[in-house]
């Protein structure tokens, strides 16, 4: 047992006709410290899994447990406390309105936490953007810049696990490397536990210990990172993920 | 297969601003054979721009001046909409990004096709249902009937970035710029479609003008880089000789990249040198 377990999950969208079976019983689980990767393709699932676990799609079948404890559906606040999540879309998932104060400051009323104007400025420098980004609002900041607000406002509530969906994929090359550095080095000072999604075979095994391959909906294949180095891929579709990960090659000879 | 098709120099798109004019690109200058040539660089280095421009597709309010801009002996600089149209589809042709904003969605993906064709050369609606049918089977669509009769949201993101293919090659352009064609597709798909391009290159002798943020499959895909910051060539060199890149962006844009190999803890962060953007 994990710090979280994912049993048999299946999510069903939609009504008979026109049923949507996003996820079809996929288990994992997620030990306390560890960082996890969810890889795949667009539609195979693995980002509804992670909106599953914090409830922002519905649990079909299966369960989701949280320190062996069965999750309700709607979470509680304590939930949230605990597991807090970072979206793929640094442009999309921050108030175009809202300053980064007032971003920051509304996890904290929810939640109850005082020294609200101490934590405000530490969650800023833990993510290495300057006092001087407080009263900004999310246009005047880089898409860099904004992943870093979207880490901040999920960490400024101490949580233990951390949700990941796609944090880079919308960051140039060198600003994914200094947001992988971050969230690295914070999960280092903290103990942090990570379960991050990812398209990019090469930002998953840079960041995670183990691994979760996943295809229509289907997890396909459970491997660590060591075994993903040795290419002791056991299915046919990691390996043609390997494949396409390392660039392209002229046609094979058929 | 050396003789060149285009040739630019000093290419600059400028936009006016409320502080003064901007300058997008500066000073861009390279030739192109029949051969697949890369621009990579970041989000804002100009690379989208430059490949836009030379098919005289800048937005107004930007202007674009070259002290040459020619293509297989035209010289593009002041072309009038005549010849423009004449040259664009036909000999020269784009494919952008997102096949959601560059398709028509109200019409099919069949009848778009045969729009291409019914523009540059005459021939009967029998034969350019033909020739659509058969380039979407070229493109690799298992099922090209269905797709020709489909309208744009009754296919998936890698048909429509494939179907947006066949409808720029379908009439055999001499140049194809290409502006992050996969980028939007999964790396399954994407291979598919690398492959589809490779071929035109080199059975057809098309020239290719691939620009991507993606050096990893550059290096892997074309020929020549040409690695671009701030508007300007920082470096052009061969694909194959990428790791021995001299400038410090191009060096950094390689080694912050993560690799399934590797640890390297953390990933070397790429210091913006004043200097590269003069």
């Amino acid at each position: 047992m994990g710090l979280l377990d994912v049993i048999n999950l299946d999510v069903i969208f939609g009504e008979a006709p026109q049923q949507v079976h996003a996820v079809k019983g996929v288990s994992f689980s997620v030990r306390e410290g560890e960082s996890y990767g969810i890889v795949g393709e667009s539609g195979s699932g693995k980002s509804t899994v992670l909106r599953a676990i914090c409830g922002l799609a519905p649990v079909s079948g299966g369960a989701i447990e949280l320190g062996g404890r069965e999750v309700v559906s709607p979470r509680g606040r304590d939930f949230y406390k605990t597991v807090q999540m970072v979206f793929q879309d640094p442009y999309a998932s921050l108030h175009p309105r809202h300053t980064i104060d007032r971003v920051l400051a509304e996890p904290l009323a929810i939640q109850g936490f005082d020294n609200r104007e101490e934590r405000i400025e530490r969650a800023l420098s833990d993510v290495g953007l300057g006092p001087g980004f407080r009263f900004r609002f999310p246009h005047q900041l880089s898409g860099g810049q904004r992943q870093r607000v979207a880490v901040a406002r999920a960490l400024i509530l101490e949580p233990k696990v951390l949700l990941l969906d796609e944090p880079t994929s919308a960051l140039d090359a060198s600003i994914q490397a200094e947001v992988l550095n971050l969230l690295d080095r914070l999960r280092a000072e903290r103990g942090l536990t990570y379960v991050m999604v990812s398209h990019d075979l090469a930002v998953v095994a840079h960041m995670c210990d183990r691994l979760l391959v996943m295809q229509h909906g289907r997890a396909v294949e459970e491997l660590t990172r060591d075994a993903l180095r040795a290419r002791t891929a056991t299915t046919d579709y990691t390996r043609q993920l390997l494949a396409a990960s390392e660039g392209y090659k002229p046609a094979e000879p058929k | 297969m050396s003789d060149t098709l285009l040739s630019v120099e000093n290419l600059r798109v400028t936009y006016p601003t409320r502080k003064g004019p901007a300058e997008v690109v500066r000073g861009v200058s390279f030739t192109l054979g029949r051969e697949r040539l890369a621009i990579v660089g970041e989000s804002g280095s100009g690379k989208s721009q430059t490949g836009r421009a030379i098919l005289g597709l800048t937005p107004k309010p930007g202007i674009v001046t070259a002290d040459k801009l020619s293509f297989d002996g035209i010289d593009l600089r002041g072309a009038k909409p005549r010849q423009w149209r004449a040259l664009r589809g036909a000999r020269m042709s784009m494919v952008m990004q997102d096949p959601k904003f560059s398709l028509n969605p109200v019409m099919t993906v069949g009848a778009q096709i045969m729009e291409a064709l019914a523009f540059h050369g005459r021939s009967s609606r029998a034969e350019k249902r033909d020739r659509a049918l058969a380039m979407l089977e070229a493109v690799q669509i298992r099922d090209p009937k269905r797709v020709f009769d489909a309208y744009p949201h009754e296919i998936s993101g890698g048909m429509g970035q494939r179907v947006m293919i066949a409808m720029m090659l379908v009439a055999e352009p001499d140049l194809m710029i290409a502006d992050e064609p996969t980028s939007a597709l999964d790396v399954t798909v994407q291979v598919e479609v690398l492959r589809i391009l490779d071929q035109l290159v080199s059975e057809k002798g098309m020239g290719l003008v691939f620009i991507s943020h993606d050096l990893r499959l550059v290096s892997t895909f074309c020929d020549r880089v040409l690695v671009m910051y701030a508007g300007r060539v920082v470096e052009e060199l061969k694909a194959s000789e990428l790791h021995r890149a001299q400038h410090p962006y191009t060096r950094g844009l390689i080694s912050c990249l993560p690799e399934i190999d590797t640890d390297v803890r953390p990933l070397p962060t790429l210091d913006r040198d004043a200097s590269w953007a003069l």
